[in-house]
């Protein structure tokens, strides 16, 4: 099953956003699993036209309420696994977190759990911005930019509302926050489009307790055939495990002897690769090249540390001691 | 899994994702080895693989040494008993012709 991530800070319209892409044919085959961190939920009576929907109250899917979203995973994939009705077979889910849920966790109480981890991978993390607001809740709450740092894709919400002068540093803020992710423009969960922001600069935000203060830049590095995926692997694992705290996302598809291979991590944790057909989806148009958003490290520094790495076996050793 | 043994926990290590028959697994495993080999002196770590049991150790000069299941435990494991965390990103990767990294710890 795939697995959708749908973030945001509170009342960033996330369910606004769900709900329109309920009405526009999410359903076949959806599972909506609404998280609310209060005790009584809401949301379920806005998205009631889902033919699948369960709800997780009182608890945060990534904190106080991991367990019960675990739980209710594990049933999910349990009665997937027993029915033989392709029909009614659920193939996706959608998770609305609270507002107060850091998609990072979530992804790594999936990858961590040795039943869900055979059943689920994580598509996309999607997180929604309130155009209005957006700008104050970066500034304020470190939480708004991990939500902000992690996403595949940021929807800003309510452009209808904002005026083009609030809407202009907004972007340029979120561009400079997370590189990567694709930015649209929503109102009413429908899309809208936005201006150009491709020149905006960001608004300095504070540092706040706990955030590192340096930038987010996304580097681009080329496979090219010297680099083998064992030494790729070697690389990239070590990479994680000593800096997953300031690497935020890798994204690539990289050419092993099994297949193309699609690559995707959320900090320190990477997914299963998927095996992509030959001529298929690319990164950035390119193949054998990974994207990988972080900071705190110089990304000229990547590429020759990885040769390093794939280069050194075949160099002269000096002999053992 | 293993119904003796346990193991593997979990499907696939995503580092073991790039091989997909047995040749080529081996092969990825070999090569793993020699890239760790390579990477772990600067460290005073050695690793070792012999492709028939499943897993790789970590071992330091003294004799000190651990079998892990993957690479992510393989780092994790090396910090542990060789008192440093190896970044690839330290100075001494920054140059593929850099030379003998032992002893520049």
């Amino acid at each position: 099953m795939r697995l959708t991530v749908l973030g945001g800070f509170l009342g960033a319209g996330k369910t606004t956003w769900l709900r329109h892409q309920l009405h526009h044919g999410l359903t076949e085959g959806t599972l909506v699993v609404v998280n609310e961190a209060a005790q009584v939920p809401v949301d379920n009576v806005l998205l009631s036209r889902s033919p699948h929907l369960a709800v997780l109250a009182g608890g945060c899917a990534c904190c106080e309420g991991r367990d019960a979203f675990i739980s209710l995973l594990r049933d999910v994939c349990d009665v997937r696994v027993a029915s033989d009705d392709r029909a009614e077979r659920i193939d996706r889910i959608v998770l609305e977190t609270s507002g107060l849920a850091d998609p990072g966790a979530i992804v790594d109480a999936i990858k961590s759990d040795p039943v869900l981890i055979h059943h689920i991978v994580v598509s996309e993390i999607v997180v929604s911005v309130d155009a209005l607001h957006g700008l104050d809740q970066l500034k304020r709450e470190p939480l708004g930019r991990r939500q902000v740092e992690i996403a595949d894709r940021l929807v800003v919400t309510k452009v209808d509302a904002a005026e083009e002068e609030t809407l202009r540093p907004l972007l340029g803020t979120l561009k400079a926050l997370n590189p990567g992710a694709v930015i649209s423009g929503a109102a009413m969960g429908s899309g809208m489009s936005l201006p150009d922001f491709a020149h905006e600069t960001a608004v300095p935000l504070p540092e706040l307790p706990g955030d590192a203060a340096a930038p987010i830049k996304a580097t681009s590095i080329d496979i090219d055939e010297t680099i083998d995926w064992a030494a790729f692997s070697v690389w990239l694992s070590a990479l994680l495990y000593a800096r997953g705290d300031d690497i935020m996302r890798v994204k690539g598809v990289v050419r092993t002897p099994a297949g193309r291979l699609l690559l995707q991590s959320v900090r320190h944790v990477v997914q299963s690769p998927e095996i992509l057909p030959d001529g298929g989806e690319k990164v950035d148009g390119k193949d054998n090249s990974i994207v990988i958003i972080g900071r705190g490290f110089d990304p000229k520094s990547l590429l020759p540390s990885l040769r390093y790495f794939a280069d050194r076996p075949s160099c002269p050793r000096p002999p053992c001691r | 899994m293993c119904a003796n043994c346990g193991f593997p926990a979990a499907p696939g290590h995503w580092t073991e994702a790039g091989a997909a028959t047995a040749p080529d697994r081996l092969r990825a495993r070999f090569r793993r080895a020699q890239v760790l080999q390579a990477i772990l002196p600067g460290y005073g770590l050695t690793a070792h693989d012999d492709g028939i049991i499943p897993g790789i150790t970590v071992a330091t000069r003294t004799g000190n040494h651990v079998m892990v299941a993957d690479l992510t435990e393989f780092w994790a494991a090396a910090e542990r008993i060789g008192g440093k965390v190896i970044d690839p990103l330290d100075p001494r990767f920054a140059c593929a012709d850099a030379g003998d990294e032992n002893g520049s710890r």
